[in-house]
């Protein structure tokens, strides 16, 4: 077993949404109310049920027709993946097989540092159970030699689960045979992400689609300096007062101080 | 010799100190066993690290009681520096530092207690601020966000290393001085030497308080 990709190809993507509802019955997530907003896209975004959803839009391209774009957003298991790194508790961990990220929700103490900290803004909380919600790639499944919930139900071949190389190749593959404006999206940035997408369009054309996602700066900060920063500058302190002990020694009065006190005692 | 003993802090000024000073240690304890993995145990006496969090958020709203207590009791008293003779303190390191034939005699509270105060009082209300925006972080954007939690780190960082200054200056290094935050009560000749000026003024105002006379 190694590294593996889940490879969603936006050209082939119908968006039938089998991938949505798969999800949902595999975690055992509830459907909530929406309401109708002129579109096909429901949910509206991500929730702390929703795992994944396609995103609809109406594209009018630079030729003047109107194309629909598809793109399926889920949680991008990221290799750098910032949640893991602030994640106080353990919950968030890196599948030592697959590199993907998963979720020990058990463990999870809904501190939502990893909320602000995701770069691609994919974890969602929830205030009933004070906990956090996020793909965990079917952790049960794939770790049990299955595919994802997701990539089982895709009728077009859009999502597929492939070893990492192997993903790469078809990716590149797939561009070069669209042709234009093609390209792949997630190789690039936070040491490549575990799911990678084949766009058809440039990737600005997208909505909500992250051009430039990062691990904050501040986490290095955060992580890498302040906080062992914390321990140390309080153990300098008490060894500095240890010497200053020594050395110096406590502060005593001196003998005028007793000298005033007789003075005023004996007035 | 005599020893005089002298009624130094009231009932209310130690109930504040010992609200905050319990409850930012016990922020202090769960704020590390949170943000290191390696202390996660520290959990254990709470029945986990969920049971942490929860202490933590409970103490903070003690801890922000307490504080806005303390800067409304006494920020005229230690949060304001008095110069030239404050400056002439820091000069001569307070006496803590290398010999002085003469230290410098300040009011109530020298120039250290008052930047201890002050590091207290300013940290605090960012840690109070920063801890408010981790409960609700979809008040603020995102990027905004990821500094809030360096902020509340680094409010951490000096509180955390001040403290142990407090502890230290507080107890062993200034035998004597411990009393006041217990019994509110501390020796003459004790506070001569750190407060001369204030003792000055309290007798020349009638204030000195001399509670017990022993022989």
């Amino acid at each position: 077993m190694s590294e593996k990709i889940k490879l969603y190809d936006a050209s082939k993507c119908t968006a039938c949404r089998g991938c949505q509802l798969a999800c949902k019955q595999w975690n055992a997530l509830k459907a909530g109310q929406t309401e109708h907003k002129g579109t096909y896209q429901n949910p509206p975004t991500l929730q702390p049920n929703t795992y994944m959803i396609i995103h609809f839009q109406d594209y009018v391209a630079p030729e003047g027709d109107v194309r629909w774009l598809f793109r399926k957003e889920a949680c991008m298991h990221c290799t750098k993946a910032a949640c893991v790194t602030v994640c106080p508790s353990g919950a968030l961990y890196y599948n030592k097989e697959f590199k993907t990220v998963g979720m020990d929700r058990e463990k999870c103490i809904g501190c939502k540092e990893c909320v602000s900290a995701c770069p691609f803004e994919v974890p969602r909380y929830d205030k009933e159970t004070e906990k956090v919600y996020k793909c965990d790639m079917c952790e049960t499944r794939i770790t049990n030699n299955m595919n994802p919930a997701c990539v089982k139900a895709c009728p077009t071949g859009a999502l597929k689960w492939l070893d990492k190389d192997e993903a790469l190749k078809i990716a590149e593959g797939r561009v070069q045979q669209l042709g234009g404006d093609a390209n792949v999206y997630g190789d690039k940035f936070v040491g490549g992400t575990h799911l990678m997408y084949v766009l058809k369009e440039k990737m600005d054309v997208y909505d909500g689609i992250k051009k430039d996602p990062k691990v904050p700066q501040s986490i290095f900060v955060w992580k890498n300096l302040l906080k062992p920063l914390s321990l140390l500058a309080a153990g300098g302190v008490i060894g500095a007062e240890l010497i200053h002990y020594m050395i110096r020694g406590p502060h005593k009065p001196h003998p005028e101080h007793y000298e005033e006190a007789k003075k005023q005692g004996g007035a | 010799m005599k020893k005089q003993i002298v009624v130094v802090t009231s009932g209310y000024e130690r109930f504040v100190h010992w609200l905050m000073a319990i409850s930012c240690l016990l922020l202090c304890y769960t704020g590390l066993g949170m943000m290191y993995k390696e202390l996660n145990f520290f959990g254990a006496i709470f029945g986990g690290l969920k049971g942490l969090k929860t202490v933590h958020d409970i103490c903070a709203v003690f801890f922000a009681v307490g504080l806005l207590l303390a800067i409304q009791m006494w920020w005229k008293e230690a949060g304001v520096f008095v110069f030239p003779e404050d400056w002439e303190w820091i000069k001569a390191g307070g006496d803590y530092l290398w010999h002085v034939d003469h230290v410098p005699e300040t009011g109530k509270y020298n120039p250290g207690q008052k930047m201890f105060f002050l590091t207290v009082a300013l940290c605090g209300l960012l840690m109070i601020c920063t801890g408010f925006f981790m409960w609700f972080p979809h008040y603020l954007p995102a990027n905004l966000m990821d500094w809030v939690y360096v902020l509340h780190v680094l409010g951490f960082v000096v509180i955390f290393a001040f403290f142990f200054v407090h502890l230290y200056l507080g107890t062993i290094g200034n035998p004597g001085s411990v009393s006041a935050m217990f019994s509110g009560k501390m020796e003459l000749p004790v506070l001569r030497m750190l407060h001369p000026k204030w003792v000055k003024e309290m007798e020349h105002e009638g204030k000195l308080m001399i509670v017990e006379d022993k022989k």
